[in-house]
């Protein structure tokens, strides 16, 4: 092979180079930008430090009213999770650290979090939570079933397998939250809080 | 384990303690089992226990032992008049010393040295003692007794209850040891329980005085002073604590062993007395301590005495006991360490609801002549269920506890009645509860059907009632105080489930509210409040007795 010969095929191999690395990039502008889209922009309003590869759906969370006699619903973007445990935890989660759109308020306590989520094979969710829950608590009955219930509702409405919710504390069933709502038992959704 | 205390430790609910710094500082918290830890600490007690024994040898004489030491005594009340006999702890227990009650009671002692008992000679009857075995023989019959006879040196002791269960007995002369009031009554002498309780309202103070078993009493003033005489040989009375009031300076012992002493405020004008038998078995006087010039249709004469009717204590205006409803255990919300809800100017939710189920008690006692009982009348803490179980036991016909809301918001306001709402299981349950008895063998072959309840659904028997009282809690209230825009609710709450009777949850306000806690806190909110469920109470009662053949 002559000089000349060997110039050309090598030319030819880092046209084809460059091509190939050149389609593969656009391919993969155009994947991530379908994926990214629908979601952008209400990621952008409610939960900022989204993980874009992340598949989310929409979930109804439940917060105190704005006089604070009731729950009221708001659609938040959680993260899609593979089984129901997997989303009850992500649901549960989302619930605790969601931020509510003004003028509700969250009817949890700031500061608790998740500590485990189990289902029953009796479709009954058992959420461990942590003593924030109990010990930053305001107390007042009213308080007290906006607590438990905006927890209760949110599993129950958003995945319709689980029946009933019980809340644990520091893995350990409790009487009462906060000398009030029975806790002994799981609990069903409670439709007369919600406010209309 | 370790994780989770040293994140305690870490969150700051728990410090770390030196104990040898806390015993310098007489701190009492430091755990025993920790002490031991710090060698420092131990060589230095050690030091301290040899200087502290070397002192007691030079001295000669052996410390005194706290544990064997007399502590206090026991009174004995007979037709004899009172003795003292003393007593002595051990070990957490009680004991008399055999030679002591043998003095009192003209027992003969005879020690078995080769058995190594003693044996009490009562006339005819003797009782037989061994050590470190907690029954004695009694005529030939064993009894049991709470703690083994102890034998120190040349002395028996032996724990308290030898008195009522051998003793008397071996006498065969009634004996009834009262461990709380320190007194062993022996014979047919009378001495009545006494216990009273002062309500201070703003018009007044009441002073409810029972008497158990039932006694009669004359209420008379003599020298500005109102006295209270029973007929009876001894009063077994402790005076409750209360400090001085507007009319009520202080309840104490009377002039004789018989009697109490009313000694009144700087506003008292005028007593009115009233009597009533809650039972059979204890009768009450209530006392009112006014002002002067106030009228009362009842009594519009400020009588001095109210003669004793011992064959029919009750004044005929007084209205029988209901057939319906005869008792009602009200529940004070929260209590001790439970402080319950928190206004913003520091109410407490726990203080609120005492002070309104105090005054409500006082209203219904003296106005329907029912038996109220208070699942607490001070500041403790009670479990969720002692307090339904309290009621359980009482066999109370209603149940009512008393709560102070708090809301997330500082402007909802509002007084709200709830009843128990239970779940679909739960109504499966309360079916199956209700359609048969349980049977069970019977002693002696054979069966017998018992109604048992479930404990947790034993309210679900009872929600059309408790329905029904809460809406007429809701309209009697709402004539009074503001009510919530959702003036009755149901709800899963803990305290109603094991209620074996109609029961409700009042909460009479938002504490969370400003407003409302300065009203909550007031004497004329609670007045209101009271008047309230009393007037819904009386409502319950009418149907309850319309609705039974």
């Amino acid at each position: 092979m002559t000089p000349r010969r060997l110039l050309v095929a090598l030319a030819i191999v880092i046209v084809a180079v460059g091509l190939g690395w050149a389609m593969m990039t656009a391919l993969a502008r155009i994947l991530r930008n379908t994926e990214t889209a629908p979601v952008a922009a209400p990621a952008s309003q409610t939960t900022p430090d989204a993980v874009p590869a992340v598949p989310r759906i929409k979930a109804t969370l439940f917060f105190a009213s704005e006089d604070g006699r009731g729950l009221l619903t708001a659609e938040h973007e959680i993260p899609l999770a593979v089984g129901t445990v997997a989303q009850a935890r992500a649901l549960v989660e989302a619930q605790l650290a969601a931020t509510p759109p003004a003028p509700l308020v969250s009817a949890i306590p700031a500061g608790t979090s998740l500590r485990g989520l189990y289902v029953s094979e009796r479709n009954e969710a058992f959420v461990d939570l942590d003593g924030a829950v109990r010990d930053k608590h305001p107390g007042g009955s009213m308080n007290e079933l906006l607590t438990v219930f905006a927890i209760v509702n949110a599993i129950t409405t958003n995945l319709p397998d689980v029946q009933s919710v019980q809340l644990l504390i520091e893995g350990r069933e409790v009487d009462t939250l906060a000398g009030h709502v029975d806790l002994r038992r799981p609990l069903r959704k409670n439709e007369s809080l919600i406010t209309p | 384990m370790t994780r989770r205390i040293s994140s305690l430790v870490q969150s700051g609910r728990w410090a770390r303690v030196d104990p040898c710094a806390a015993a310098r500082r007489r701190l009492p918290l430091v755990p025993a089992r920790n002490r031991g830890r710090y060698h420092g600490c131990a060589l230095r007690r050690a030091t301290v226990a040899l200087l502290f024994a070397l002192i007691v040898l030079v001295s000669g004489s052996a410390p005194p032992s706290a544990a064997q030491a007399p502590q206090s005594s026991l009174r004995i009340l007979s037709r004899e008049g009172a003795r003292a006999l003393a007593t002595i702890s051990l070990n957490n227990q009680e004991y008399v010393a055999l030679d002591d009650v043998a003095t009192t009671f003209g027992l003969t002692l005879v020690e078995d040295r080769l058995a190594g008992g003693v044996t009490a000679t009562a006339g005819a009857r003797t009782i037989i003692i061994t050590p470190d075995q907690p029954v004695v023989s009694v005529a030939g019959r064993l009894v049991s007794l709470t703690a083994a006879p102890v034998r120190q040196g040349n002395r028996w002791l032996l724990p308290l209850d030898f008195l009522q269960r051998a003793l008397g007995p071996a006498l065969d002369t009634r004996m009834e040891l009262r461990r709380a009031a320190r007194l062993l009554v022996v014979g047919d002498v009378r001495v009545p329980r006494v216990t009273a309780r002062v309500d201070a309202n703003a018009g007044g103070t009441t002073v409810t005085v029972d008497t158990t078993p039932a006694t009669p009493a004359r209420v008379t003033l003599e020298g500005g002073r109102v006295q209270v005489v029973f007929d009876a040989d001894a009063l077994d009375f402790s005076s409750p604590a209360m400090p001085p009031q507007d009319f009520l300076q202080a309840l104490q012992q009377g002039d004789t062993p018989t009697s109490l002493r009313l000694v009144p405020g700087s506003k008292f004008g005028m007593h009115r007395a009233t009597t009533t038998q809650p039972d059979a078995s204890s009768s009450r006087l209530v006392i009112d301590m006014l002002p002067a010039g106030t009228e009362s249709p009842a009594a519009p004469v400020p009588a001095p005495a109210v003669p004793a009717a011992p064959a029919d204590p009750l004044p005929p205006s007084l209205p029988l006991p209901a057939a319906g409803v005869r008792t009602i255990v009200i529940d004070a919300g929260h209590g001790g360490d439970e402080l319950g809800a928190r206004g913003p100017g520091g109410t407490l939710e726990k203080d609120v609801t005492l002070a309104v189920a105090r005054r409500l008690r006082t209203m219904i006692e003296v106005r329907l002549g029912l038996r109220v009982f208070l699942t607490r009348d001070d500041d403790r803490t009670i479990s969720l269920d002692e307090r339904s179980a309290y009621a359980n036991s009482q066999k109370a016909d209603v149940f009512i506890s008393l709560h102070a809301n708090a809301a997330i918001r500082p402007a909802m306001k509002g007084a709200e009645v709830y009843y128990l709402s239970i779940d679909r299981a739960d109504a499966e349950a309360r079916r199956m509860a209700e359609s048969t008895g349980t049977v069970l063998p019977s002693l002696g072959g054979g069966t017998r059907s018992v109604d048992l309840i479930l404990w947790e659904i034993a309210q679900a028997r009872y929600l059309e009632q408790s329905s029904a009282l809460a809406g007429m809690v809701e309209q009697s209230l709402r004539a009074r105080v503001a009510m919530s825009p959702r003036p009755v609710q149901q709800a899963p709450f803990r305290v109603l489930v094991g209620a074996n009777m109609p029961a409700v949850l009042v909460e009479i306000g938002y504490l969370s509210n400003a407003e409302q806690e300065q009203a909550l806190g007031s004497g004329a909110y609670q007045d209101q409040v009271t008047q309230g469920l009393f007037d819904a109470l009386v409502q319950f009662r009418a149907r309850i007795e319309r609705s039974q053949p």
